[in-house]
């Protein structure tokens, strides 16, 4: 019940978020698919498997030399 | 005279012969007002100069049985040419009320595409006429009717009878009506009615309606924050679509990226470039670095754009996976210089790299977020409180999302 409650304030709100021009076309009358391999392209553009353990681009060899500046940093302060 | 004359004449007896031949295609072509098509521009022309029009379709035997529908839509396509257009509104949908009265006693479904074409134009006469309206000062008030309208239709179609395909374009109007109108809650008793009656079929209806509707249900998802539900319905629409329509695809994309994101899928970037989706660029890169700055960065860039399409909400959810991101990043780092020691990550070491991405953030907000990562299992581990270290599983530490939500 409790999770009924908060409803007519995000209606309001949803009510602004549909300001938009994203109307769809309109399709011919007649629009029938006429490919099905065109849709199949279109689904292979995704990656599910991007989250790897190379870190050879920029961002993480930054990130390396901040966090082994850190320990340097840390190790000349311990002695 | 003369000539208006013959051109009245003309247009009412194809009138008279598409409906007894049962030819609906030549039937929508005659209701197509919007169209500007050059038949019914100098028809129109024609109705302007032959102020008679009426009697000579009252005096026709052949005609006067349509009298209902052919002296309102003469009005129709008068008022637009002459750029009256509340006026066209209201003659328009006296005679799509007549016709609709007419389509209800046919039997076959020989009309259905007429009738689109009577859905289709009502909602464009009142956009046009509620801007008119709102030009003069008055409220616009056409499209709701034509909403109305167009309920009455859905209800007509809605039975046993070959007709039912036709409802699924109905709803594609009303939805495009209510989306414009932001009276999206209407969009509900249609949706129950078109996945729960028993006359319908979903794969029955025409794929361009099967696409529209689930694009605009997709996008209602989206709202509601029904991921895996959003996904399935704007895939479905993406993989349907013709890519003639690239526009569309556009559209679908839209909504359906950020949706991917949230369940940790990533776009390619020959897709974002190949649909001009350049917004999403950075937000996908900053996913891939574990670079909050720049997601940061990248939401506030495009604040309007995010805001106005009704997904910065979600975007603004992907930080916790790019915390995520980073974290398994000083992980790895970590790891590669000493194995016995990455599992344990002392937060001030996440404090400083935060600090590094010019966010600042104090031990104990970054102990908070550390806690919401473990809670949402985007992180598996435990803190040691006392010595301010998060100590990592040793087995699979980040968990994947796997095409599934971050749970809340």
């Amino acid at each position: 019940m409790a999770t009924e409650q908060p409803k007519p304030a995000t209606e309001e709100a949803k009510m602004d978020l549909f300001e938009d021009d994203d109307e769809f076309e309109e399709f011919e009358i007649d629009y029938e698919l006429e490919d099905k391999e065109e849709g199949k392209e279109a689904l292979q553009q995704w990656e599910d498997d991007w989250d790897d353990d190379d870190l050879n681009d920029d961002f993480s060899l930054q990130l390396r030399r901040e966090l082994e500046g850190n320990a340097e940093k840390n190790e000349s302060k311990s002695t | 005279m003369g000539e208006a004359n013959r051109q009245i004449n003309e247009y009412l007896n194809r009138f008279s012969d598409a409906v007894s031949y049962q030819d609906g295609k030549s039937l929508s072509r005659l209701l197509s007002v919007s169209s500007d098509s050059a038949s019914l521009l100098s028809l129109a022309d024609a109705l302007n100069i032959f102020q008679d029009a009426n009697r000579v379709i009252r005096q026709s035997e052949k005609h006067s049985q349509y009298t209902d529908i052919l002296v309102p839509i003469f009005r129709a396509l008068q008022s637009y040419r002459l750029r009256n257009l509340v006026e066209s509104y209201i003659a328009f949908e006296r005679a799509s009320n007549a016709f609709i009265q007419e389509f209800r006693n046919w039997d076959s479904a020989w009309a259905l595409e007429a009738l689109y074409v009577i859905a289709y134009e009502i909602r464009i006469l009142a956009e046009r006429a509620d801007v008119e309206l709102a030009s003069f000062g008055k409220t616009p008030e056409k499209l709701k009717g034509a909403g109305s309208f167009l309920m009455k239709v859905f209800g007509v179609l809605a039975g046993k009878g070959p007709k039912r395909v036709g409802a699924l374009y109905v709803t594609c109007q009303l939805f495009k009506i209510y989306f414009k109108l932001g009276t999206v809650h209407l969009c509900r008793s249609v949706i129950r009615s078109i996945e729960t009656a028993r006359i319908f079929d979903f794969e029955e209806f025409p794929v361009r309606d099967k696409v529209t509707y689930m694009y605009y249900t997709g996008r209602l998802e989206v709202y509601n924050e029904n991921f895996p539900a959003a996904d399935h319905k704007l895939s479905y629409a993406l993989t349907h679509c013709s890519e003639r329509k690239e526009e569309n695809i556009r559209m679908i994309l839209k909504y359906l990226i950020p949706v991917k994101l949230s369940i940790g899928i990533l776009p390619r970037d020959s897709l974002l470039r190949k649909f001009n989706l350049n917004e999403y660029r950075d937000v996908v890169l900053a996913l891939r670095r574990g670079d909050l700055r720049l997601l940061r960065h990248a939401l506030q860039e495009h604040e309007d754009r995010f805001l106005r399409s009704g997904v910065y909400l979600v975007l603004e959810k992907l930080e916790l996976q790019v915390y995520q991101r980073l974290i398994k990043k000083i992980y790895i780092i970590q790891k590669q210089k000493d194995p016995n020691k990455a599992h344990q990550i002392k937060l001030d070491v996440i404090v400083k790299v935060l600090k590094w991405l010019q966010i600042d953030m104090d031990i104990d907000e970054v102990e908070c977020i550390m806690s919401i990562l473990i809670y949402k299992n985007l992180v598996k581990g435990y803190f040691a409180h006392k010595s301010k270290v998060a100590v990592l599983s040793k087995q699979d530490p980040f968990p994947r999302l796997n095409g599934k939500p971050v749970s809340s």
